[in-house]
């Protein structure tokens, strides 16, 4: 069994470093983490020390990106935006996937009143225009990264939900469940010893392909004015601040834009390949 | 002052006329390449306000952006004169004069007459249009404005005496030349059951009100029956674009003869101008400041209000928020106004030393403040300055930004700390200091600042008629304020135009347009 495992991942594994684009996404992500967890190294200054004097001046040897308004190292801003695109989305992924996970197994292996009453609920929130969302909570509590990461999560937690309830109920008709069932297995060992595994590598997709609207969700609202305080650098306030001084520096919103875009792509090339090389069709497929 | 039968003739023109000419016109135009020129050279004004039309009913007109409108369409008995300096002129009233401190005189023009059949301007009108707005029961949210009116005396069809309560200098600063000195149709308006929404009913103005495509533009139309004057353009189209960089793309694409601009954009327009316009700026009324709400116990420490009011570095917000256009403010009242102070009591500049001693004084540690600010971007790095400021002396501040819903609501919230605000002003004093008396604590004086002597002087402000006391009334209403440690003034902020140079803009001294007086260069 733990033989056909490894071959199982070797297979993964192989399938995944033939592909380009995948490796490309890995590469990306990977350097997204390590500039994030690294930030306090790479930054030449202080990310949010004011310098009026030296404002708005353009990228030079000592100001790759330049400067904004108050004078702040743009470079060092970008870099450091990075660590709050992660600071939010892994805690976000992490809390709805747990919620999820939760909710879309009870929903799946439950009776056919609580599945009725889970999807209900799940659909409610997912009926939400996220910014309407985001609005009336901000209003509610102020802006703030915890704030932030609580919308995420609530506006999140329905798409992972319906895909494990999904899995889970094609999966709890299996031949192996049944198995278990018969054999006097509790409902808490099939659920956690043979149903979670099993729907473990579909979500672990999804949540790599999910992570890059979180962090665009995230520069939405910080964009917005309703994500991080200021002075915290996100690439969201950096777009804001790049919109509004757009026709004097083109640098804030290269900062802010670009490695939006390059995360977005590195985290669905990612999330793109892991999909392929984990399902067996799409393996054989390519 | 002849109290001459009023002769007002709409022109007589049949309908077989009024085709005849048209017919002639057309051929004329169409046959000649004047045609052409004539609607290229700008027949048609186009100018932008920042927020959409209210309101067409000077009583409850909703301030600037529908004023820009009623100063078109209506008359007045006197306007603002364009220029730099705070003046009027007379518009509807051939003859104003105050008799004496509660009595003001006039007569109206014999030429001026309302739309749609409505006649001839008479006193009555006046009185009709003065009186409703000061009428509690027709609850004018500009009745503060004509609050000193007792009533306006009818002497003659076109004569009558404005009769004041007690003594209100503002009379001639505000009430008369702004939104409600704009006179309307008795008849018309009794017509329409006594008040109008944005349906217009007679108007009498050098432009006529032609159509409002909400959320879109205005467009106003040269009044054919005036005997005024003669306007400059056929046509003026006011576009609501709230978005000033939306703005600058549509001036630049061509779209608008005359905009407001965005101060980061003041540096390069000027230095590099579209081609055939001009970029001018103007010193503004607004008023902007970092106030500290006095009925919140973090802030009862009169030192340690004074420690931030200290550490607070204006030039520094000047240079980032308003990219070193804007000059430093004194107080609530921007120069060339009467109570405008030369200096202020806490200099512009940050003193670290001394915010640190005053807080030392204070015997408050560990300092952790809130500041809200409503969501625009020079609040966000005025804040983000004071945040830098307040920390300098060992004060930790926090950012709460505020959608505009949100934000105006804070007024009341006794939990509110720090707070960043700009109020807009009239060019009289008295408007400024009445957001600041004790009856306003929790409305629209956010800091609950109360002072016996600061509400005397804005009850008395008004009345005094001496220039020089009314002053320095005014400049120690300024000073009470500052000495309360409430308040850090900032700004007036700064209004940069951009105009084609095939147009010749008529401004408020505060760059602010008046459509009407707009010409052709």
């Amino acid at each position: 069994m733990i033989m056909k495992q490894n071959n199982e991942l070797q297979l993964i594994i192989k399938h995944f470093f033939r592909n380009i684009l995948g490796v490309a996404g890995f590469l990306i992500v990977m350097l997204m983490v390590l500039s994030a967890i690294f930030a306090d190294f790479i930054v030449p200054y202080d990310p949010i020390a004011l310098n009026i004097k030296e404002r708005l001046q353009g990228p030079s040897f000592s100001h790759l990106l330049g400067t904004d308004q108050l004078g702040r190292d743009i470079f060092s801003r970008m870099v450091m935006g990075s660590r709050v695109a992660l600071q939010v989305a892994l805690p976000t992924v992490f809390g709805a996937v747990s919620i999820g996970f939760v909710l879309g197994m009870i929903a799946g292996f439950g009776p056919k009143w609580l599945d009725n009453a889970i999807i209900l609920l799940l659909d409610t929130l997912r009926s939400f225009p996220t910014v309407m969302f985001a609005l009336a909570v901000v209003a509610l509590v102020g802006p703030s990264l915890e704030t932030v990461i609580f919308i995420i999560i609530v506006t999140s937690i329905p798409t992972y939900g319906r895909v494990v309830r999904t899995q889970t109920l094609s999966i709890k008709s299996s031949e192996f469940i049944l198995a278990e069932k018969s054999m006097g297995s509790s409902t808490a060992r099939i659920l956690l010893v043979h149903i979670l595994p099993n729907i473990f590598g579909p979500i672990a997709v999804l949540s790599a392909m999910e992570i890059p609207t979180i962090i665009g969700l995230e520069a939405g609202l910080s964009f917005l004015g309703m994500g991080v305080r200021p002075p915290t650098p996100s690439w969201g306030s950096l777009l804001n601040e790049g919109y509004t001084l757009i026709r004097n520096t083109p640098w804030l919103l290269i900062a802010g834009g670009v490695p939006l875009i390059i995360t977005t792509l590195g985290f669905t090339f990612l999330g793109e390949t892991l999909r392929d090389a984990v399902d067996p069709k799409l393996r054989k497929r390519n | 002052m002849g109290k001459n039968k009023i002769e007002w003739v709409k022109i007589p023109l049949s309908r077989r006329q009024m085709l005849k000419s048209t017919a002639a016109f057309s051929a004329v135009m169409a046959s000649s390449s004047f045609s052409n020129a004539w609607a290229q050279s700008g027949s048609t004004l186009r100018g932008r306000t920042y927020a959409d039309m209210r309101s067409l009913d000077p009583a409850f007109s909703q301030g600037v952006s529908d004023e820009e409108i009623h100063a078109c369409i209506y008359n007045k008995l006197i306007q603002f004169k364009p220029g730099s300096k705070w003046e009027w002129q007379l518009d509807a009233a051939a003859d104003i004069e105050q008799v004496d401190t509660t009595h003001i005189k006039f007569a109206l023009k014999d030429n001026i007459g309302f739309t749609n059949g409505f006649g001839a301007m008479t006193a009555e009108d006046v009185k009709f249009s003065f009186e409703r707005v000061a009428d509690e029961k027709m609850e004018s949210p500009n009745k503060p404005d004509m609050d000193a009116l007792s009533h306006v005396e009818v002497t003659g069809e076109r004569e009558g005496v404005i009769v004041l309560k007690s003594p209100f200098q503002p009379l001639w600063t505000i009430s008369l030349p702004y939104i409600t000195g704009n006179i309307v149709s008795k008849k018309a308006f009794e017509s329409v059951g006594g008040r109008i929404d944005t349906e217009v009913v007679a108007t009498s103005g050098p432009y006529t009100h032609f159509s409002w495509e909400p959320k879109q533009k205005t467009t106003l139309r040269a009044n054919p029956d005036w005997k005024g004057e003669k306007v400059a353009f056929d046509e003026v189209q006011i576009f609501h674009i709230d978005d000033e960089k939306t703005a600058e793309i549509a001036f630049e694409a061509g779209e608008l003869d005359f905009t407001r601009v965005s101060l980061a954009s003041l540096e390069r327009l000027k230095a590099n101008p579209p081609s055939n316009s001009t970029v001018e700026g103007f010193p503004s009324l607004y008023y902007v400041w970092v106030g500290m709400n006095l009925n919140n116990p973090k802030l009862s420490n009169l030192k340690l209000r004074q420690a931030i009011q200290h550490a607070i570095d204006v030039p520094s917000i000047l240079e980032a928020a308003y990219f070193g256009v804007a000059e430093a403010s004194t107080g609530i009242i921007a120069p060339g106004l009467i109570g405008n102070r030369a200096s202020n009591k806490v200099p512009s500049e940050a003193n670290i030393e001394k915010a640190r001693q005053l807080l030392k004084e204070s015997g408050e540690s560990n300092v952790s403040l809130r500041i809200s600010i409503l969501n625009k971007q020079a609040n966000v790095t005025t804040a983000q300055i004071v945040q830098a400021n307040l920390a300098a002396i060992g004060i930790s501040l926090e950012i709460d930004l505020h959608e505009a819903a949100t934000f105006w609501e804070l007024g009341g919230n006794e939990n509110l700390e720090l707070v960043i605000n700009r109020y807009s002003m009239t060019p009289d004093p008295y408007y400024a200091t009445s957001w600041f008396i004790c009856e306003q604590a929790g409305v629209w004086n956010w800091e609950g600042h109360c002072n016996e002597e600061f509400d005397r002087i804005h009850k008395e402000g008004p009345g005094e008629l001496d220039v020089g006391k009314r002053n320095a009334m005014y400049q120690r209403a300024q000073d009470i304020m500052e000495e309360s440690g409430a308040y850090k003034f900032i700004t007036h902020e700064y209004t940069p135009n951009i105009y084609r140079n095939s147009i010749k803009p008529a401004l408020r001294p505060d760059g602010l347009p008046l459509y009407r007086y707009f010409q052709r260069s």
